[in-house]
């Protein structure tokens, strides 16, 4: 019987393994070392949980592989082919730089460089009209001239070719022709979208990535088969669905970012499993924290988003939000004498100073430990922390340079860590019109339960979430995904001239286009779902909103009112007399991969003893003596007070004084924070 | 420094990082709900005043130009306010001669009350698309007093006691060309300065009044004291150097000077401007905020850690003659005044580049803009177009790295060039190239960054005209530490009707246009640092293989000899025996180029023996580049420069 679920998440340092049994619902989770070639860690992994492939009825993997191609630029030699005269678009940009001050830094060079771009004769206009066919001639020759080169993709990238894809076309046929067997991307198909920089560069990604993931997904899948696994290998796109390896030969740029979805996916998830259908992700590591925001049950959807400043990959993205705060980062003071926390990170090597390795800065995981709330056996006694190197730390680092108590000082330095991520949550969702008083935080990462409360109580958020194993989390989000696919049509009309029936027209070849794709993977009619919605924007501006769509659209009327009414829950204004306009058309299509229940825990009403009790520093000036528990010791439905502590392999959490902590059936920790918060 | 000891380091900390968070939250809310497109394509800045109307915090994305200018127009906002200002209130202002920029950059204030005192104030300022004037956009080159150039806002209340004043909104927006735009930015600002007052009255709820308005200070107080104790690590001195605008329309022919000297002493820094030309008969004149907003821009780039507030604009002091050409009087025109920022700008980096080595960096590229207007004949109504455009260029050689090749002019790094594919749907142009310049980055040992050519056709239109605000087609982009020069700026007109090749230069306004016309415009690269004969050879090599640099040019400002083997497939060689000679012959023989009688260059110009670089990077000639005539005092005054910049670097 095919009863196992198991999902991959691929990370820098860790490969985690999730692996759920359909018939029970129980998750375990194996913990390996990231290898050189991925797979390998995947496969030790895979052996060391004792995996039976042959019983596996779904395996879906988060990957990093096609990111780190990009940052390192590990990418085989990729040519583009560019209208004559816009050789140098990827290059050109939109000429801005990410940091407007410093003049040492750069934007990093594009994917193809500048000799491995070619140019052919053509012309579409901004109506689509062909203003010159494709010059076979030089199509051809460009096409020999590239063989010579033996690239191994080609993006061909030709200017209005959203509007009128017929010479991308013809001359990605003469590619395959004299090339055979190279993959070629065009603009047109990889994402018809208006402004040529966006298309391009996402194209460009798209075709260079290509020949790395179909490497890597074929070399996986086989793996997988010779040891017995049966189905299509699932793979986590940005956009938070997974795609089979059939589609990620045509759109292998989904793929960028892969992992960074993953622990949005598992924070939505898990907060509704709790009742949230509001919730704020927050998932600290070492070096950096990601933070996430699902609405009414939806992730919050950007297109706005790069692996590399400059290089837009315009697909539709999980929104996530990275800032420099975690376990490692290093607090520090500047030559002004103001107290900094991050972004500077002490790694995991050396790591923070009581990890013994050499560091003398104080960071985050030293403040904890000195307040206590970190224990100094962690892991279940694997890792031994040094508190008279972390007190060391922060008394030379903080204390001694701003005349306070050590315990003051790491107090204020958690303080510090703490207003940055509070911040950061602000920017996702005060700043977007969403009052952090209607949602519930997840708080996962290795260090994510550490902060999570406090952070909560800082921004007025009622309830944080700690998930029964926060370290590997991001495993979870892989294998509660569904097959999903997204289409669009750049739309530029404005309402009084738009066509409800043009429309829906292109609505159902959007829908036409979906269901072909998700049958291709295999997935049946019944269990296929398409979500329609539309960019709008007041004319004359220059940004959209995406507003929900009917199926059928019979009338333009509904779709301006809704469209009002979301900008004046994002912006908080509205302007009903100016007119509106469309932009975009935009189909979400999944395919409903069956889930799993996750298995339920009777409350037992037995009440664990802490396993210890240790003084803790909720304030600067006084300890608590403080109730330590195992987390694995506490039963569905035990209800404890703050000040707590509870501890387990890969976190730790820490429930403050005047909060109440619940173990729910799924036993994920509930802590209710209360009394007066500030917003 | 008093201020912080009351305050605990974390209270500051995290004061300090909110203050900036809700400017940038401004800055979020205003790129999503702006109409104009340029305010779109990020030029726009945010502040938080503190109650006096110092700036507290600007947004991380400003544009630099904004920079040094927001406290003007907030004092001069409550001087005309001060005891009639109210919850709800927002007032505008666009002043250049009360310290703002140009017309364009309007600025909405808000005062943020707590039981009716003011506490503090929040600024959203962005480019409107047009102010009326003369031409489409309002920058009218022609233009020599303000009133041909746009609408000029004294302190206005555009919302009073939260009632939105239609009547004042609605003259201002029925003076522009863009009346519907104008009346959404208005909404979208004065919604923006909201979201700030939102953050820091949230703040005052959770520290309390005392608290913030401690922190409004003693932010500015950090800032000030990093600058000084860096001021005060750098040994005392004196320098000073000169840049120059291409030339007054109103006088004779001879570049205007812009002269700096910066003296270091302890912990102050101060630019005197003495010796710089009077205004001049056009816009580009620089009114003392504008002025004042260069030097802090320029010397931010050698500090570009610190955060931007009234606390730096303190360590420095500026001495600027009245009446010059950095301080103009109103009603001198001063739309353009970007043109006599950015060489006070970079000659602030030559300055800084000789006290700072490690971040050196030469010239930049002259920024840009192009306004074309009239009637869209495409579509049967024939509406009112403006295409309005500017490019991305080349940035100066570095100490140990080239330039940036293609990016945003100094004055607005954030600034984003446009999509073609965008302009060619709002207006009836056909863009045909829109590429690097091969050729046009400044040699040196680290060569400048790469400049751009954009040439488009005028599609369907009538009643049309075209402008163009540029500079350095004679104060050509320079080179330091022995790096050369790059190359003219200018815009070159071809007529459908009669083929004939028409430049244009680097200023001019209101030129009819026709369907059929071609423009082409390139921009320049970036000055080179240090002795282009120094350069690694190997660089030089993949420059040819990528088209940045031609194989002719590599042995004419190199001395580096390729063969290009099979092009093909990229393969190039370096002569290695030829490019020793080759360097040896020019080493020995360049000191002479320079000394070649200017008069005996222009006959060969026009002879077509030698093109413009060769003018400019070998002899420093300055020609006219249309007739190839000298330019006597041009030449004189820029072969001087030369000299100090350039030729002085070589072994």
């Amino acid at each position: 019987m095919q009863n196992l679920r198991v999902a991959v998440d691929v990370g820098g340092t860790f490969t985690d393994i999730c692996i759920m049994d359909e018939t029970t619902g129980l998750i375990r989770v194996e913990k390996t070392s990231s290898s050189a070639d991925p797979i390998d860690g995947i496969m030790t992994g895979v052996e060391k949980a004792g995996i039976d492939l042959s019983k596996v009825a779904l395996f879906s993997h988060g990957t990093t592989v096609a990111t780190n191609a990009l940052i390192t630029r590990r990418l085989p030699r990729t040519a583009m082919v560019c209208t004559r005269g816009f050789r140098d678009v990827i290059e050109i940009r939109r000429a801005n730089k990410e940091d407007l001050w410093d003049t040492y830094k750069d934007v990093v060079p594009p994917y193809v460089p500048r000799r491995d771009r070619l140019v052919v004769s053509e012309r579409v206009d901004a109506q689509g009209g062909i203003v010159a066919t494709l010059d076979e001639d030089e199509a051809r020759e460009v096409a020999r001239i590239l063989k010579r080169r033996n690239v191994a993709a080609v993006a061909v990238c030709f200017m209005n070719a959203f509007m009128n894809g017929a010479n991308e076309r013809r001359m990605k046929e003469i590619l395959m022709e004299v090339m055979p067997g190279v993959p070629v991307s065009t603009s047109s198909e990889v994402l018809p979208e208006i402004f040529e920089h966006e298309r391009f560069s996402t194209t460009v990604a798209n075709a260079a990535l290509s020949p790395v993931v179909v490497d890597y997904t074929s070399r996986l899948g086989k793996r997988l088969q010779q040891d017995g696994y049966e189905r299509d290998l699932l793979l986590l796109h940005t956009g938070g669905g997974v795609m089979t390896p059939k589609s990620v030969e045509d759109f292998a740029a989904r793929l960028a970012g892969s992992g960074i979805a993953a622990g949005a996916i598992a924070s939505k998830y898990i907060a509704e499993l709790c009742g949230f259908r509001n919730s704020i992700g927050l998932d600290m590591g070492g070096t950096s924290t990601d933070v996430s925001l699902a609405y009414d049950g939806q992730s919050r959807i950007t297109k706005d988003w790069f692996i590399e400043f400059g290089y837009p990959i315009r697909f539709s993205s999980i929104e996530v939000l990275t800032i420099g705060a975690g376990g490692g980062s290093l607090a520090w003071t500047d030559e002004a004498g103001s107290l900094r926390n991050g972004p500077q990170s002490a790694g995991a090597n050396p790591g923070p100073a009581c990890y013994a390795k050499g560091n003398r800065q104080p960071t985050n995981t030293d403040a904890n430990v000195v307040l206590g709330r970190l224990g100094t056996s962690l892991a279940g006694g694997k890792i031994t922390l040094d508190a008279d190197l972390a007190l060391q730390a922060v008394r030379e680092g903080v204390a001694e340079p701003f005349g306070l108590e050590p315990h003051a000082a790491a107090d204020a330095i958690i303080r510090v860590a703490n207003a940055n991520m509070s911040d950061a949550v602000r920017l996702i969702s005060i700043s977007r019109g969403y009052d952090p008083r209607d949602f519930a935080l997840v708080a996962f990462g290795g260090a994510g339960a550490l902060h999570g409360a406090a952070i909560a109580r800082e921004l007025a958020i009622p309830a944080v979430i700690v998930p029964p194993n926060p370290g590997v989390t991001s495993a979870l989000g892989c294998l509660l995904v569904d097959m999903q696919h997204d289409f669009s049509e750049s739309y530029l009309k404005a309402a009084a001239d738009a066509d409800a029936t043009a429309i829906e027209e292109a609505f159902l070849r959007l829908e036409q286009e979906a269901s072909e794709r998700l049958a291709h993977e295999g997935v049946a009619s019944k269990d296929v779902v398409l979500q329609r919605s539309i960019d709008m924007m007041y004319l004359g501006q220059w940004r959209s909103l995406a507003v929900a769509a009917p199926s059928p659209v019979v009338d333009i009327a509904p779709l301006v009112e809704a469209f009002h009414r979301e900008h004046q829950r994002e912006y908080n204004f509205r302007r009903d007399e100016t007119p509106v306009s469309l932009f975009r058309i935009n189909l979400k299509a999944v395919g409903m991969v069956p889930k799993a229940s996750l298995a339920k825990h009777e409350p037992t009403g037995l009440t664990p003893e802490p396993k210890t009790r240790r003084d803790v520093w909720f304030a600067a000036d006084s300890a608590v003596e403080t109730p330590v528990y195992d987390r694995e010791a506490l039963p569905a439905g035990f209800v404890f007070k703050g000040p707590a502590i509870v501890e387990q392999l890969d976190s730790t959490v820490v429930v403050p004084p005047g909060t109440t902590a619940e173990v729910d059936t799924y036993l994920n920790i509930i802590i209710r924070i209360e009394g007066e918060a500030n917003v | 420094m008093s201020e912080q000891q009351n305050l605990d380091p974390v209270t500051f900390e995290v004061l300090k990082n909110s203050f900036i968070t809700s400017v940038d939250q401004m800055a979020e809310q205003i790129l999503r709900t702006c109409y104009s497109f340029v305010i779109y394509n990020r030029d726009f800045s945010s502040a938080l005043h503190d109650a006096e109307g110092n700036s507290a915090a600007q947004g991380n994305q400003d544009i630099a130009v904004h920079v040094g200018t927001l406290h003007f127009t907030c004092k001069d906002v409550i001087r005309a306010f001060e005891g009639d200002m109210h919850p709800g209130d927002v007032y505008a202002i666009n002043d250049p001669y009360a310290g703002g920029t140009h017309f364009n950059d309007v600025r909405l204030i808000r005062p943020i009350f707590v039981d009716g005192r003011i506490i503090a104030f929040s600024q959203s300022n962005g480019h409107w698309s047009d102010l009326g004037g003369s031409v489409p956009g309002s920058f009218d080159v022609a233009a020599k007093e303000m009133f041909k150039e746009g609408m000029r806002i004294t302190p206005i209340r555009l919302f009073d006691k939260g009632r939105f004043c239609k009547d004042v909104a609605h003259l201002i927006a029925s003076n522009t060309r863009d009346p519907a735009s104008i009346i959404g930015d208005i909404h979208a600002q004065a919604q923006a300065t909201q979201v700030c007052e939102r953050e820091i009255l949230r703040l005052v709820g959770k520290y309390g009044e005392g608290t913030v308005k401690q922190g409004l200070g003693a932010v500015q107080d950090y800032v000030e004291r990093a600058m000084r104790q860096r001021i005060a690590a750098l040994p005392d001195g004196e320098w000073e150097t000169q840049d120059f605008i291409d030339r007054d329309p109103a006088g004779n022919e001879g570049m205007i000077p812009i002269k700096v000297k910066l003296t270091i002493k302890g912990d102050r820094a101060i630019y005197d401007f003495t010796g710089s030309h009077p205004t001049i008969g056009s816009i580009y004149n620089s009114a003392f905020g504008a002025t004042f907003s260069a030097v802090a821009a320029g010397m931010k780039t050698f500090f570009p850690d610190l955060p931007l507030n009234s606390g730096f604009y303190r360590v420095f002091e500026i001495v600027a003659p009245e009446g010059s050409i950095v301080d103009a009087k109103w009603p001198v025109a001063v739309t353009g005044f970007l043109m006599p920022f950015e060489k006070i700008m970079n000659a602030i980096y030559e300055i800084w580049s000789k006290i700072i080595p490690e971040r050196a960096i030469a010239c930049a590229f002259n920024l840009e803009y192009l306004l074309t207007g009239g009637r869209d004949a495409r579509a049967p109504e024939k509406p009112i177009f403006m295409f309005y455009d500017w490019l991305p260029g080349g940035w100066g050689g570095r100490n140990g790295m080239d330039g940036c090749n293609v990016t945003t002019a100094c004055f607005g790094t954030g600034l984003m060039a446009q999509p073609v594919e965008g302009q060619e749907r709002a207006n009836p142009i056909l863009t045909t190239e829109f590429e690097v310049l091969t050729d046009s980055a400044g040699p040196g040992k680290w060569r400048g960054g790469a400049g751009v050519m954009k040439t488009s056709r005028m599609l369907e239109a009538e009643n049309t005209v075209i402008s163009y605000i540029c500079d350095r087609e004679r104060a050509i982009v320079w080179g330091i530490e022995g790096g050369l020069p790059s190359m003219p700026h200018g815009l070159t007109l071809t007529r459908e009707k009669t083929g004939r090749k028409e430049w244009l230069g680097a200023t001019f306004s209101d030129v009819a246009i026709e369907a059929g016309d071609v423009f082409s415009r390139p921009t320049a690269g970036g000055g080179g640092f240090g002795d282009p004969l120094e350069r690694d050879p190997q660089r030089v090599l993949a420059d040819v293989i990528d088209d940045y640099v031609s194989v002719g040019r590599a042995a004419k400002d190199y001395g580096v000899v390729i063969d290009p083997v099979d092009p093909e497939i990229c393969a190039y060689e370096i002569d290695a025996k030829a490019t020793a000679e080759l360097r040896r012959q020019i080493r020995s023989e360049r000191m002479g180029w320079l000394e070649t009688d200017p008069a005996e260059i222009s006959e060969r110009f026009k002879a077509g023996e030698i093109d413009a670089l060769d003018a400019v990077r070998r002899h420093a000639v300055i020609l006219d580049w249309d007739t190839g005539d000298l330019l006597p005092v041009s030449t004189e005054q820029f072969r001087d420069m030369y000299r100090k910049r350039s030729a002085a670097g070589w072994q």
